[in-house]
């Protein structure tokens, strides 16, 4: 199967802190791309490299083929990658409904759509986060699950073929944490996506995700199933501290704790 | 989820175009059966008019044109200048009904646009204040420049920056009025169809918030530029025919009070509507009037405060803050959309 | 050319722009910590003249000591300022989003509004000032030029403060504090810095700044009027942006710089036409605005945001 995303020694700097420093990795069409590392590790930023929200020093970002690297956000978006933003970023005084048709509206088929359309998509994107009922809601009025649910509802409206979510499941409790990864799984076979996820959540991460990139100060310092990177020496002492615990995340389904760093 | 109606079902339930249709219809019939004077009626229109241009930024994209004054002097001088200078152009504002005069304002309105948009394009790649900053600085620019060329154009016949018009180069009031009007139903439509379009979607995600509105797609630098050039356009035609109306410029028409009427207006009003800010023109008429003759002398600074107040406690204006009731289960905000 | 013409305007350029980055020291420090621009900034500048015209025309009071009241005044203000109108915008927010940055600048237009209009009513439009009154002789020569001795102590007093506002950033707990809210504020709050605390400093210190710099500018300008505010609004903006956010030593020397434009400017364009010198050379400055807004945004002394 073809390469949906080729990232290809990527390079961002800012001053002389080096955010992500040669990053490579491919990911094929249909998989769901664990991206983990301990806080300031380069993660956000590599989700911003990809969008376009930042040009990086050195490096390429290929998309189905395509040579995407620099090109502004919104042109990205268009092309088929979505993202969720880390703190919730809803558009307060808007409804839900309209949230989400922004994504519709300025998304894969962008200045192809009415508005009507437009809001069709969305709302079927509301039901499949399950914020159908609140569609009609100010957004500024969501509880916090109901923001980060928005965020990906909005997304989703987008229509895109690659997802990237970054720490969609931070700040919710274990069940919430439950029904999230059930919706990101039906949203992933209906939809027929590819994900990226950014995720702190280790146990939830190595469950869903087929593979595991760990970055560690700007470097990739592992790839792989969520069995070999919870392996692998240099990524346990690393992040994951004790090997032991390393293996209970992966073997745990659904726990109490998280294991952040 | 309701699916596809048609268009004009969709227009005729629409209780927003049934108040415009109202309000131009109002204003038509006060001019034909005489009961407002000319005069005042073209004070509404005008008000009216720069409260619609400078929503385009303002109150769709939350971008606050501080020196917004600018246009409207950009325009009226344009204007000024084109019938003093070229005479066919002057020939021109006389053809039927108030046409020609709305043709050169429209080129008049054109030359705003055009400086509109290279400002626009050089400062609005920068988010929030500098943009509010520039906007002061060109107004004060254009104000500067247009001081020290003006007098050069024709030193025998321009006092300063001031040019009064030939009788031979203005025409009625009567003319310049159905000028206006046009240009206020055209304003009317453009605030309307950019409510109801993907573009015033993209332009109020800016507005809430820009970082997640460029990455959910909206190009929202093309955008921002887009919306200030139309702001600019309509700005400078309501300052060339509110020139044509008074028989010529001076530089007052850069004053900072012009950019704090339009300003006000919206605020009063609330900002990403169509009602916003044609309500908030006539309360301000009203409002204005009313501290000018109750409270003379300190009446601006009763303004100020009311303005600091809305900010604080109403920053969704009047239309805003209906948008959020219901009466009787009836949401305000689809009667007010 | 005359070169004496060129050295008088050049001379008379860096006097002005020591006045003129000195008056915008108040407003990059509330840019640059609280993302507040204060809109009101002309008429901020107004009161600490009108404070130190009303103490010396009404009570007889030496202007110096009007001096001193007006910076008192001006700290009280900023006190008020914060409490009744941007702690409820700006108080609690850690992002400042474009709808809250547009909110304070409308919060402060509008007590630009109400001030101005405050000192026509009060004052009038015409020229108020100190009169003859001068510390010591009214007149010096220098470099073959006269100037006002006022001017010189203008300058004086306004170097002075910028070097005791700098050191105090530079080297209290409190100065330290309000720089790390400006470089990064969500960190600053990690560390434990009140950031309420900080915004409420921030804004008593920028708007005591700035109407104490109000009685420099009157010391300058010899006799002010109301409409003085929309010639040294637009211009602290010009300084603050060359100079870059937040940067105290960045304001004083892009005040200078934009003195010397104008200066610089004056001079030539009166070779080809004198009568337009003084419009054309002002707005000079504002075409530097736009320039550094294209080429520049950060400043000269800022950093890359």
């Amino acid at each position: 199967m073809e390469d949906i995303l080729v990232v290809e020694n990527v390079t961002k700097r800012f001053g002389g802190l080096v955010a992500n420093n040669k990053v490579s990795f491919s990911m094929r069409r249909g998989e769901i791309l664990g991206l983990i590392g301990p806080n300031g590790a380069g993660k956000t930023t590599l989700f911003n490299v990809i969008t376009g929200v930042y040009r990086p020093d050195e490096g390429r970002v290929i998309f189905k083929g395509e040579d995407i690297t620099g090109k502004p956000p919104h042109v990205i978006t268009r092309k088929g990658i979505a993202k969720t933003h880390q703190i919730v970023k809803p558009f307060n005084d808007m409804t839900v409904l309209e949230n989400a048709m922004v994504g519709a509206l300025f998304g894969k088929r962008a200045r192809q759509i009415t508005i009507g359309e437009a809001k069709e998509i969305a709302y079927q994107s509301l039901e499949l986060v399950g914020l159908a009922e609140k569609s009609e809601e100010f957004a500024v009025k969501l509880t916090l699950r109901q923001k980060k649910m928005l965020e990906l509802a909005r997304a989703l409206s987008a229509e895109p073929e690659l997802l990237l979510l970054d720490e969609v499941l931070a700040g919710l409790n274990p069940k919430e944490i439950e029904e999230a990864l059930e919706i990101i799984k039906k949203v992933k076979e209906e939809r027929d996506l590819s994900i990226i996820m950014i995720e702190h959540v280790m146990h939830a991460v190595m469950n869903i995700a087929d593979r595991i990139v760990v970055l560690h100060f700007g470097w990739k310092i592992a790839e792989g199933t969520p069995e070999e990177v919870a392996n692998n020496p240099e990524v346990i002492t690393a992040y994951l501290g004790d090997p032991r615990y390393a293996l209970r995340f992966v073997k745990r389904k659904g726990g109490e704790e998280d294991g952040s760093s | 989820m309701a699916g596809k109606e048609s268009t004009l079902s969709h227009y005729l339930r629409s209780p927003t175009l049934l108040i415009i249709v109202f309000v131009i219809l109002g204003m038509l019939v006060a001019r034909i059966m005489g009961m407002s004077t000319l005069d005042t009626l073209m004070t509404i229109m005008y008000f009216m008019g720069i409260a619609l241009s400078l929503n385009i930024i303002m109150g769709f994209a939350g971008y606050v044109s501080f020196g917004h004054a600018v246009f409207l002097g950009l325009g009226g001088y344009a204007y000024v200048l084109l019938v003093y200078f070229i005479k066919p152009l002057a020939d021109l504002q006389s053809l039927g009904f108030g046409l020609g005069a709305f043709l050169v304002a429209v080129l008049a309105g054109l030359f705003a646009a055009a400086i509109a948009a290279s400002v626009g394009a050089a400062v609005l790649r920068l988010r929030g204040a500098f943009f509010a900053i520039a906007t002061i600085g060109l107004d004060f620019t254009a104000l500067y420049l247009m001081k020290a060329i003006v007098p050069e154009l024709n030193p025998e016949q321009f006092f300063g920056a001031q040019i009064i018009l030939p009788a031979d180069k203005i025409v009625e009031k009567d003319v310049v009025f159905n000028a206006m009007f046009l240009t206020l139903i055209i304003l009317l439509a453009v605030n309307y169809y950019i409510r109801k379009s993907p573009f015033g979607v993209g332009l109020t995600a800016i507005k809430e918030d820009e970082d997640a509105a460029e990455v959910l797609g909206v190009p929202t630098t093309m955008f921002k530029i887009i919306a200030f050039t139309l702001a600019g356009f309509f700005t400078g035609m309501v300052g060339a025919l509110f020139s044509l109306n008074g028989g010529g410029v001076d530089e007052t028409l850069f004053n900072l009070g012009h950019s704090i009427d339009m300003i006000v207006m919206i605020v009063i009003g609330g900002l990403g509507t169509v009602l916003g800010p044609i309500v908030g023109s006539l309360i301000y008429f009203e409002l204005y009037d009313l501290l000018l003759v109750h409270y003379p002398g300190v009446n601006l600074i009763i303004l100020g405060i009311i303005v600091a107040i809305v900010v604080l406690f109403f920053p969704e204006g009047l239309i805003g803050l209906l948008r959020k009731y219901k009466v009787k289960g009836v949401r305000l905000r689809d009667l007010l959309e | 050319m005359d070169v004496s013409i060129l050295a008088i305007n050049l001379v008379n350029g860096l006097l002005w722009g020591i006045i003129l980055g000195f008056a915008a020291v108040g407003l990059t420090l509330l840019w640059g910590v609280m993302k507040v621009v204060n809109l009101a900034q002309g008429e901020v500048i107004l009161m600490g003249s009108y404070v130190a015209i009303i103490l010396f025309a009404q009570y007889g009071l030496s202007p110096l000591i009007g001096g001193l009241v007006a910076l008192l005044v001006g700290l009280a203000a900023g006190f008020l300022i914060y409490w009744a109108l941007l702690h409820k915008l700006v108080g609690k927010v850690e992002r400042i989003t474009l709808k809250i940055e547009m909110s304070t600048l409308l919060a402060m237009f509008a007590l630009s509004i109400a001030l101005l209009n405050f000192y026509y009513y009060a004052f009038g439009s015409e020229p108020r000032g100190f009169g003859l009154w001068s510390i010591g002789v009214p007149f010096i020569r220098v470099l073959g030029t006269t100037i006002r001795t006022n001017i010189l102590l203008a300058d004086a007093l306004a170097l002075i403060s910028v070097a005791v506002i700098y050191l105090f950033l530079d080297r209290t707990i409190l100065g330290k504090s309000i720089r790390a809210v400006m470089q990064d504020a969500q960190a600053a709050s990690l560390v434990g810095i009140n950031p309420v605390k900080i915004k409420l400093l921030t804004t008593i210190l920028g708007i005591g700044l700035t109407v104490f710099s109000g009685f420099m500018v009157l010391l300058f300008e010899a006799s002010v009027t109301p409409e003085i505010a929309h010639k040294y609004a637009p211009l602290s903006f010009v300084v603050v942006v060359l100079g870059g956010l937040g940067s105290v030593v960045g304001s004083l020397v892009a005040g200078i710089i934009i003195g010397i434009i104008y200066g610089l400017s004056k001079v030539v364009v009166s070779i080809f036409n004198p009568r337009i010198s003084d419009p054309v050379a002002l707005s000079t400055a504002f075409i530097v605005l736009i320039l550094i807004l294209l080429f520049k945004p950060e400043g000269i002394f800022g950093r890359k945001r």
